[in-house]
């Protein structure tokens, strides 16, 4: 029988004499949070960030918002990437708590049960319970795996933002009669249209009515976008569609469960410096906002655990192929960043004792309650305690 | 002429391919990367076999095995083998052992003549000489008089050099790479490299690309690459040339952003001259890249002036925090190489600015007080002997 097995059975009353203290306690916590109804935000700081230009005494400066939050949450120095350093394998590893090593470019679902899927079969919870909203726009499996008993039934519902925007621009771009880029309003046009017309080809998996996409959720996401194409700022990037589809999404729907995939700064392969802070300054103010929107919307305050870490780093500046550009090098700075735990449940502090991707996913099963299966990872107790 | 033949049977068959795939496009290969992999061939057949020992003890934990990797194969399916594969950090290290053990021995073969590297910022950038080259170590300032016109500052530095080196060491020791056309326009031995001379190759690629992507055919990168591989340079001037028609479509393929930003190209294609041909003279001449535009940066392979009618502007800022990464990043790739240490004077230089950076070895001199342009000319024509 498996220790889990047998405590399962035993109950807490003979766990607390059998298991050393600090278990005991975790354990308990995480029971806690589970009746709690805990709310788990997974946000990955991407597409590719060093600590270089992060977490360190030089590179604060582009992350204020991540730097004034520090210190009210729980920080992990060390975040250990052990796995394949392709967007989609990293992220995949980290949403299921196991190195995946499938196609790079999200041709094939992870191997193994993702989170969602765990989450979902485990609590029996709703379709619009558990989302990715990714801007990497090979995301569109990474919401189920090809588990057996898990799959596409138990899995998320996908959305991928950043392609419903290129398919709307690339379709202007084509029709010059259609407008021209400028010219807001024909994007949007041609974004609802697209949004009724077939989202399955533009990255869409909602798990609803038989795959339908639901009119409570068409109608969200179009506003979303509207609201998005006429803000107050030129619209550039695909994680700024991110955030507002993310925010609607949590307005909306209230999703326990919920990855945010960031990916601007993975600019960095076109070879710019510059671009590539840009982005990391973006991607901090849109996580920034991100987490007041968390402290403000009454269905996720105070009961949200927010999970922020990069899905890897780039390469370093020295002996690889070309430093920042690239992400494959396998060296420290591509495979050793941060992450830092926000939130409900979490304690203040922080460590150097390293914390792996995987583990993310059995922490965030233990916030939810759920009894995660087969995940190589470990729940970090050092925030639950 | 053909390229030699090895006996590799004791080697693994992981490092065998590598060599292999080296092998079978000799004919695209630089004069240096012919001797180095000739060097290479003859000590690997003589190498021992506790050489190659960890790496052979290792490879059947990977799952290698005659049916997963054939002897003398390698295609996509075995880098994906690699990438993917759990013991590929431990692989990686395997090999950079490999490589360290051998190195010491091929590059006592190596003899070191004097060398020239000039890195060359543009005009326009918000900047004063006290914020230039901030990420490069050591070196002196030296104080420079420039011409009252910017647009002399480049020709006159380099006044003739490429093509004297050209001359005397061949038509690969050489070479200018720039955003523009205006340091290579007069070169008629050493090789040149304009991002805008390529404007119309570059154009035929991104359709290309475009095309393969929209159409769905081609499932990443390395994939695209493979389909891309036939398009060479035929309308661009390297068509005579298969070893630098080759350097330009793979410059422009691998190299991630060189297709689209200026400054890339001029990197990456200076640090894979260095690393590939070992140029004994090269200038890269940088320039300042366009802002990105609202909407149409997003696709990234489309004409940025047709899809959309926003004008486009010049990013100075932008420009010149990229290039503080550059030019350090095409110097330290010269410091990789033997052919390089210890005999090579780097000069860091922006047109129109009166104060450049030197790192050079003691008996690269110059004259004192304030340095004319042609006297500085004069001095690297010494150091190189041309």
């Amino acid at each position: 029988m498996q220790t889990r097995d047998f405590l399962k059975l035993a109950g807490l009353t003979i766990a607390q004499r059998i298991l050393p203290a600090p278990l005991l306690a975790f354990w308990q916590q995480a029971a806690g949070a589970a009746a709690a109804g805990r709310k788990v935000i997974i946000v990955t700081f991407g597409g590719g960030v060093r600590k270089a230009e992060t977490f360190s005494p030089e590179g604060l400066r582009n992350i204020p918002r991540l730097a004034a939050l520090r210190p009210s949450g729980y920080f992990y120095r060390n975040c250990l990437n052990e796995g394949v350093l392709s967007h989609f394998n990293s992220t995949a590893s980290i949403v299921t708590g196991n190195w995946q090593r499938v196609d790079d470019f999200g041709f094939e679902a992870p191997g193994s049960a993702t989170l969602f899927e765990q989450y979902r079969k485990s609590l029996k919870a709703g379709p619009l319970d558990a989302w990715v909203i990714a801007t990497n726009k090979s995301f569109a499996a990474m919401g189920a795996s090809g588990a057996r008993e898990y799959g596409l039934p138990f899995g998320a519902n996908v959305v991928l933002p950043k392609q419903l925007l290129l398919e709307a621009i690339n379709d202007i771009v084509k029709k010059p009669a259609a407008g021209d880029l400028s010219d807001r309003g024909a994007v949007q046009q041609r974004l609802e249209t697209i949004l009724q017309e077939g989202y399955e080809g533009v990255g869409w998996t909602i798990f609803k009515g038989g795959r339908q996409m639901d009119k409570h959720v068409r109608t969200t996401l179009t506003r979303a976008m509207g609201e998005f194409i006429n803000g107050p700022e030129a619209p550039t990037s695909g994680d700024e569609l991110t955030f507002f589809i993310t925010r609607e999404v949590m307005r909306e729907f209230a999703p326990r469960l919920l990855l945010v995939n960031f990916w601007d700064m993975d600019v960095a392969h076109w070879g710019s410096y510059s671009l590539y802070l840009q982005a990391i300054t973006k991607t901090d103010r849109l996580t920034g906002m991100l987490w007041d929107e968390v402290r403000e919307n009454p269905k996720y305050k105070d009961n949200t655990t927010v999970l922020i870490l990069p899905e890897l780093g780039r390469d370093g500046d020295v002996n690889t192929a070309n430093g920042f550009l690239n992400h494959r090098s396998g060296d420290a700075s591509c495979r050793n960043t941060w992450l830092l735990a926000l939130g409900a449940g979490v304690t203040k502090g922080a460590t150097d004792t390293p914390i792996r991707h995987v583990d993310v996913a059995a922490t965030a099963a233990s916030i939810l309650g759920i009894r995660a299966e087969g995940m190589a990872g470990s729940p970090a107790k050092e925030i639950l305690v | 002429m053909p390229p030699p033949h090895f006996d590799f049977e004791h080697v693994p068959v992981t490092f065998a391919a590598y060599f292999n795939e080296q092998l079978r496009g000799w004919e695209t290969l630089f004069p240096a990367e012919r001797e180095y992999f000739e060097r290479l061939g003859a000590y690997l057949e003589k190498a021992p076999a506790e050489l190659f020992a960890p790496l052979a003890a290792l490879e059947p934990r990977m799952g290698v095995t005659p049916k997963s990797w054939p002897r003398g194969r390698f295609t996509l399916e075995q880098v994906d083998f690699l990438n993917r594969n759990a013991l590929y950090p431990e692989w990686r290290r395997v090999i950079t052992s490999i490589f360290e053990s051998i190195n010491p021995a091929l590059d006592a073969a190596v003899k070191g003549k004097p060398r020239l590297l000039i890195v060359l910022g543009p005009a326009d950038l918000p900047v004063g000489p006290d914020r230039m080259w901030t990420r490069i170590k050591g070196g002196r300032r030296v104080a420079l008089q420039v011409p009252e016109d910017v647009s002399r500052f480049g020709p006159m530095l380099l006044d003739g050099l490429a093509d004297r080196c050209a001359a005397a060491r061949g038509p690969h020791s050489a070479w200018v790479v720039e955003t523009g056309e205006t340091l290579g326009a007069p070169l008629t031995q050493a090789t040149r490299l304009s991002y805008d001379r390529l404007k119309r190759y570059r154009g035929r690629l991104m359709e290309e690309v475009q095309k393969i992507a929209e159409k769905g055919e081609v499932r990443g990168p390395r994939q695209l690459g493979e389909k891309l591989r036939t398009l060479s340079p035929k309308d661009a001037e390297w068509a005579g040339d298969p070893v630098m028609a080759e350097f330009v479509r793979a410059t422009l393929l691998a190299g991630n952003g060189t297709l689209l930003v200026n400054n890339t190209f001029v990197e990456w294609a200076s640090v894979q001259a260095i690393r590939r041909a070992k140029p004994s003279f090269l200038a890269a001449g940088f320039g300042i890249r366009n802002k990105v535009k609202p909407f149409s940066s997003l696709l990234i392979f489309a004409d940025q002036d047709a899809a959309t009618p926003i004008p486009t502007t010049a990013d100075m800022l932008g420009s010149y925090v990229d290039l503080e990464v550059f030019y350090q990043y095409v110097w330290q790739e010269a410091g990789k190489y033997v052919e390089y240490r210890n005999n090579t004077a780097y000069l860091f230089l922006a047109e129109g600015m009166d104060e450049m950076l030197c790192l050079a070895p003691p008996d690269f001199t110059l004259p004192g007080g304030l340095l004319p342009l042609p006297a500085l000319n004069r001095a690297c024509a010494e150091w190189l002997g041309v």
